[in-house]
């Protein structure tokens, strides 16, 4: 289904962090006029206005990860729209640009991380559950994709790049036949498989090269990335158009499911309002998927530059059974993609036994929260793990 | 408006302890059917009386304790069926009562209950008969697998379960399939016993080994998820450990109490194993 562009909200709120790293500085003030692609955050990280109008506010709101962070609100002018320029390329120019564009990747990362020698891109194009936008993305726009790819093998000096694609997605012969040219870009096709993105598996599974513990994969010469940013760096490039849009699923209990292209800042509310409103009473809304996303207390939560999914359940979709003892069943430590053994953390971090959390690697955990998915017993162990990491956090300050 | 959170996952597998319980007790309705057509009434009331002695003592127990009773997670049936199928049919009605009655205070409250006991609970009623009551629990005969028709119903069938070999493995097909029980386990001890019992010079005794009783002891008994290790290597090596020790069994024991044995010595093994095959996660030295 094609991706549908939504109107533009009246109002936006920006939160200054959008990637893992620190909050940045906001440029602007209350009631400066801003107009599209403006720069108004900057610091390790560059963040821009999605929509020209007024700035009303810059102070702190809730973000989707559940915290408040400082946000800028700007209040739309209608009908204004900023001329956007086809930039001009020369080779030493395209880092610059993917660098100002603010491109980040879904779980936080900035695109463009490292100056290191990188041999091999991974391009994440792999959807679980109740998130579809990278297919969408990769059926609208497949040579725009492969341009951005193109330019990003020539920025970083990859060799060869990779783009995963689950097995039986109609994008597997649009990205195939996009591809014939390059020989150096190969479509994987793979069984689905969870969690989705997670850098050090993909760079395991698919560029052979295994991440040891601390260090990263771009220090093995692997660029783990995603469709979605393949897109940003072509709007980047091509249009000068920074990172303000972001495709987003609409999923769950709505009037018409589907894909749509939001601004940076739209709250939730307005998305699925857009998306046909709700259909029955709404009691959770979840960002980012069924299994890892994070539930919201407010639909006024904006969708951010790591936004892929937006996920309404009612009171139908929610499981409410009280949990049961664990049963030694073990398939939650078949089913960590990181080896842990998670009904083990889990009872030691139940009973506050953080030094025993620490020595089975509670901090290796990524939360994909499949443990707690196939659980039979029904046990929170996530909500458990988190509380022990944090245990063991504070009982390594205390020493 | 307000909306719930709750940490993730938002939403969850159908799987619950209640469906792995009254699963496996589903998968051996085949082989109870089977028994009760070929030993008639008396296999229909050890059956009955077994499962009914063990959910009354666990109602008993529990409500004595005033503790929530946990009969609907189908635990207490199965670990009567179990019994009862491990019954000889000549076997008086207060023996497998006593065993059931045995089975569910003493290793599986005494021990935590479900989820925490360290042995099988049906094995230590087991044996626990087998060591009050030896003459009552002696089988009429002992099956041997002598063709094909054998495996189909096996007319020498010495205990419930022995009745037919191919319905118990139909019933561990499912139960495997669905990972209701403990694949790494049951596969690793079957095929390795199968294969090695020849090579060893035991080859004339695999008839007595292919039969429904050692099949429910294998799939059913020994890789039961709360009495094995959780570990992935861990579940290997006590498969390993399982078929030797059968094979020692089956050298100075009689077939079926040899294998009962050998499950619940294992039983002892399982933590030890857990604690020294504790995985290193990815990437890690």
């Amino acid at each position: 289904m094609k991706i549908v562009t939504i109107k533009t909200p009246d109002q936006v709120i920006i939160p200054l962090q959008q990637h893992d790293g620190a909050v940045c500085d906001s440029l602007v003030s209350v009631g400066d006029i801003v107009s599209v692609g403006q720069l108004i955050g900057d610091g390790e990280f560059r963040i821009h206005s999605s929509v020209s109008g007024e700035v009303t506010a810059v102070s702190e709101l809730p973000h989707p990860t559940g915290k408040d962070v400082l946000s800028v609100v700007i209040k739309t002018h209608d009908g204004e729209k900023r001329e956007i320029e086809p930039v001009e390329l020369s080779a030493g120019k395209i880092r610059r640009i993917i660098k100002e564009a603010g491109i980040v990747e879904p779980n936080g990362h900035p695109t463009l991380r490292t100056k290191g020698d990188i041999d091999t891109i991974v391009v994440n194009g792999t959807n679980t559950w109740d998130l579809s936008s990278y297919e969408a993305l990769m059926l609208d726009y497949p040579s725009e994709i492969v341009y951005g790819l193109k330019a990003l093998m020539e920025t970083v000096g990859a060799k060869k790049a990779f783009i995963i694609i689950e097995l039986g997605s109609e994008a597997l012969n649009t990205m195939r036949t996009e591809t014939i040219p390059d020989s150096n870009i190969k479509v994987i096709a793979t069984p689905g498989y969870y969690p989705p993105g997670t850098e050090n598996t993909l760079s395991k599974k698919f560029a052979k090269k295994k991440v040891p513990r601390g260090s990263t994969t771009e220090d093995r010469g692997v660029l783990v990335s995603s469709i979605a940013a393949m897109k940003a760096i072509y709007d980047a490039l091509r249009d000068g158009e920074p990172m303000i849009k972001k495709v987003v699923t609409v999923a769950g209990a709505v009037g018409s499911p589907r894909n749509v292209l939001v601004d940076i800042g739209a709250p939730i509310g307005h998305v699925i309002k857009e998306c046909g409103g709700c259909s029955g009473t709404p009691v959770k809304i979840i960002v980012n998927g069924a299994i890892p996303g994070a539930a919201q207390y407010s639909d006024e939560v904006p969708v951010i530059k790591t936004t892929t999914g937006i996920l309404v359940q009612t009171e139908r979709d929610i499981e409410r059974e009280p949990p049961a003892p664990c049963i030694n069943c073990a398939w939650c430590v078949d089913e960590c993609p990181v080896g842990l053994m998670p009904h083990l953390l889990y009872g030691y971090a139940d009973s506050a036994q953080f030094d025993k959390c620490a020595e089975l690697y509670i901090g290796d955990c990524v939360e994909c929260g499949m443990c707690a998915y196939v659980c039979p017993s029904k046990l929170p162990i996530v909500q458990i793990i988190r509380y022990g990491k944090h245990g063991v956090a504070e009982m390594e300050a205390s020493e | 408006m307000t909306y719930t959170i709750s940490p993730l996952p938002h939403v969850k597998s159908d799987e619950s302890v209640k469906r792995v319980m009254w699963g496996t007790v589903a998968a051996l309705i085949p082989i109870t059917i089977a028994a009760i057509y070929l030993f008639g009434l008396p296999a229909l009331t050890i059956i009955l009386v077994t499962v009914i002695a063990a959910v009354v003592t666990e109602i008993v127990i529990y409500k004595a304790a005033s503790q929530p009773i946990p009969i609907s997670d189908g635990n207490a049936v199965l670990i009567g069926l179990l019994l009862a199928l491990i019954m000889p049919p000549s076997v008086p009605i207060w023996v497998p009562i006593i065993g059931a009655a045995f089975a569910i205070a003493i290793p599986k409250y005494i021990f935590g209950g479900t989820g925490t006991l360290v042995f099988h609970p049906t094995l230590v009623g087991f044996a626990f008969l087998l060591a009050a009551w030896p003459t009552l629990m002696g089988t009429g005969s002992t099956p041997n697998l002598g063709g094909f028709s054998d495996l189909l119903i096996e007319t020498g069938a010495g205990r419930l379960v022995e009745a037919s070999p191919i319905l118990v493995l139909l019933g561990g097909a499912f139960v495997l399939y669905k990972r209701y029980v403990d694949r790494r386990v049951a596969l690793s001890a079957t095929i390795l016993l199968l294969l090695v019992m020849p090579i060893v010079g035991m080859g004339s005794q695999l008839p007595y080994v292919i039969t429904g009783g050692y099949f429910l002891g294998l799939i059913f008994l020994a890789a039961d998820p709360v009495t094995t290790p959780v570990t992935k290597k861990g579940r290997l090596i006590y498969g390993v450990m399982l078929a030797g020790l059968i094979l020692i069994q089956l050298h100075f024991n009689t077939y079926f109490a040899g294998m009962c044995f050998a499950v619940l010595m294992m039983n002892v093994f399982s933590p030890l194993i857990d604690r020294s095959t504790i995985p290193k996660p990815i990437g890690g030295k």
